[in-house]
């Protein structure tokens, strides 16, 4: 089952060209849903529809199996949202900050000692929220989405502006609320690397259109399909045509020859032809492309 | 799902300390302190005041003498803008709209909250102006006055800027809603509020918003405002706040980006 699902999701601000195009998203139950692209390619508008902050103009939002707007309140109930920077009222504590929320959601006032605690932020005190550093405000950010234990995390960017620990213990965090308390998880990021070691399923968005969506692994199978065999010989030009002659898609890119992956054996066999030919062959190497290079080659085809 | 009492309980904790919750503290002892001194300062004039059956009267017309005309509109466009400002200030929209409640209750809330302060203002205004005339006669010596203190009076007098002074607040509230930058609510309140004072003496003065609380000070005392009855400024100062309450809400509801 679908905790989240989008179909055909478009959406413009303004009457020029679409902030979003036929978007579909599909966020499984117990998954963390990794969603990706760089700045301003709709990740945040899409989390912004889904949550209901921006009037829906085409197309359909599901969570939980029912529409989003006739059933707003109830849906909202079960969700744990922090959309880019965290919402603090700087004049108060970081308890006081969540007993505004606590009312808001009904939930036990012992819950903001445990969410304060599982944040790490348990000993602030009398610390006004407006002198926390930008870390504590980021994890009191994430202690308010988790006051009334939701099913579905919502997370746009959460370890913006967090120092390498930070990110670290946030991805930590996170991983122990999917396996512990079984949440979902909805994270976006600009960098996959943030990421990667983060999430099950993975949707990768650019100019307002969903260019990837399937699991990590599937990803991972497109980072060796994106691999390659890179050649340097004494006579690239004659190299190529000689390679193209033999049935193989080879081609010169910066100044080395790019050819498919192949296997070993085609491999030795393709560098005794090149040699007959009296072609000296001074590098053969295997490229692989990690998920950032194919991360890069989605969004700037 | 959320319950009105619960928002309003939510919307009244996010006052602690802010700026707002200040401005009403002060704002409603301000003038009664310095009333406080000057009567203190000036003990001669003190005992022939106390001896007045007027006293209580001269009391109350002094302190609103200051505060009708200029602070209480100053003040309340300062306060509401604050209050209302809060959640842009902090970047709060946005979380506050993924709660589970419904838009009317949050915009309820929020106006329950501003018009619950300003009672708090009048309570703690009232209070400061009854310790400004008791207190100085005790601390010089000098006999408390004969009158008794006309509660009644004072509450009545109260009411009626209460009402006088809701077109402001439902005007502010309007401008904060719906601007992220905090200098226009302001300049159209500072704008607004000299408008009404220019157009004090003009024949259809009372069409502006914010003239109601000099015109009832005047008509208190005995000046002769236009045609218009004392009840009738009530009425238009009414018919204003449901109006820019309606307008506010409406605006507030059909916001399309409410993060």
């Amino acid at each position: 089952m679908y905790c989240i699902e989008t179909s055909d999701l478009s959406y413009q601000y303004s009457r020029q060209g679409n902030e979003l195009h036929r978007v579909n998203l599909r966020v499984k139950e117990g998954s963390i849903y990794g969603f990706l692209g760089p700045n301003g390619a709709g990740k945040t508008t899409t989390l912004k529809l889904i949550l209901g902050l921006l009037k829906k103009q085409q197309g359909q939002i599901k969570v939980f199996g029912e529409e989003f707007a006739p059933h707003r309140q109830p849906v909202l109930s079960k969700i744990g949202s922090l959309i880019e920077s965290p919402s603090l009222y700087s004049q108060l504590t970081a308890t006081e900050n969540l007993s505004v929320w606590q009312k808001l959601y009904a939930c036990p006032k012992a819950r903001i000692q445990e969410v304060l605690e599982l944040v790490g932020l348990g000993q602030t005190g009398t610390k006004k929220a407006g002198q926390f550093s930008l870390g504590m405000k980021q994890r009191l950010g994430i202690a308010t989405a988790l006051l009334h234990s939701p099913s579905v995390l919502v997370l746009d960017e959460p370890t913006n502006g967090l120092d390498p620990s930070g990110m670290v213990e946030m991805r930590e965090l996170l991983k122990r609320l999917n396996k512990e308390h079984g949440i979902t998880i909805l994270i976006s990021s600009h960098l996959l690397s943030e990421i990667e070691k983060l999430v099950t399923e993975v949707g990768i968005i650019n100019h307002g259109k969903m260019l990837f969506e399937g699991s990590l692994g599937e990803l991972m199978q497109r980072q060796q399909t994106a691999g390659g065999i890179r050649l340097d010989t004494s006579n690239n030009a004659e190299a190529v045509e000689r390679l193209i002659a033999q049935g193989l898609d080879a081609r010169q890119e910066q100044g080395k020859i790019v050819l498919p992956l192949l296997a070993r054996s085609e491999i030795a066999q393709l560098n005794r032809a090149l040699v007959q030919h009296q072609l000296d062959v001074y590098e053969i190497s295997t490229v692989e492309s990690d998920l950032e290079s194919i991360f890069m080659t989605l969004t700037h085809p | 799902m959320t319950t009105f009492v619960a928002s309003y309980q939510s919307e009244w904790l996010k006052t602690k300390r802010s700026l707002a919750a200040w401005l009403v503290v002060l704002g409603g002892f301000f003038i009664p302190f310095i009333l406080f001194w000057a009567r203190v300062l000036y003990p001669e004039k003190l005992k022939k005041a106390v001896l007045a059956p007027t006293y209580w009267e001269e009391v109350l017309s002094q302190s609103w003498q200051f505060m009708a005309i200029l602070m209480l509109p100053m003040g309340l466009v300062l306060a509401t803008s604050l209050l209302t400002q809060m959640e842009f200030r902090n970047n709060t929209w946005k979380q506050l709209h993924t709660t589970p409640q419904s838009y009317t209750t949050i915009f309820v809330a929020k106006l329950g909250v501003l018009l619950t302060m300003l009672v708090q203002f009048f309570i703690l205004f009232n209070l400061g102006m009854y310790l400004s005339g008791i207190l100085p006669p005790l601390v010089r010596g000098i006999s408390l006055p004969k009158q008794a203190f006309p509660w009644e009076m004072y509450l009545k007098t109260s009411g009626h800027f209460w009402i006088n002074c809701l077109p402001i607040v439902g005007f502010q509230y309007l401008v904060s809603l719906q601007f992220k930058n905090f200098l226009v609510p302001l300049g159209a309140g500072i704008g607004l509020l000299l408008a009404s004072l220019i157009g004090l003496e003009w024949e259809h003065g009372h069409w502006l918003p914010y003239s109601y609380c000099s015109y009832y000070f005047f008509s208190l005392r005995g000046a002769k405002m236009g045609t218009l009855t004392v009840d009738a400024f009530s009425k238009w100062a009414l018919g204003y706040f449901v109006g820019f309450t309606l307008l506010s809400y409406f605006f507030y509801i059909l916001k399309k980006d409410k993060s």
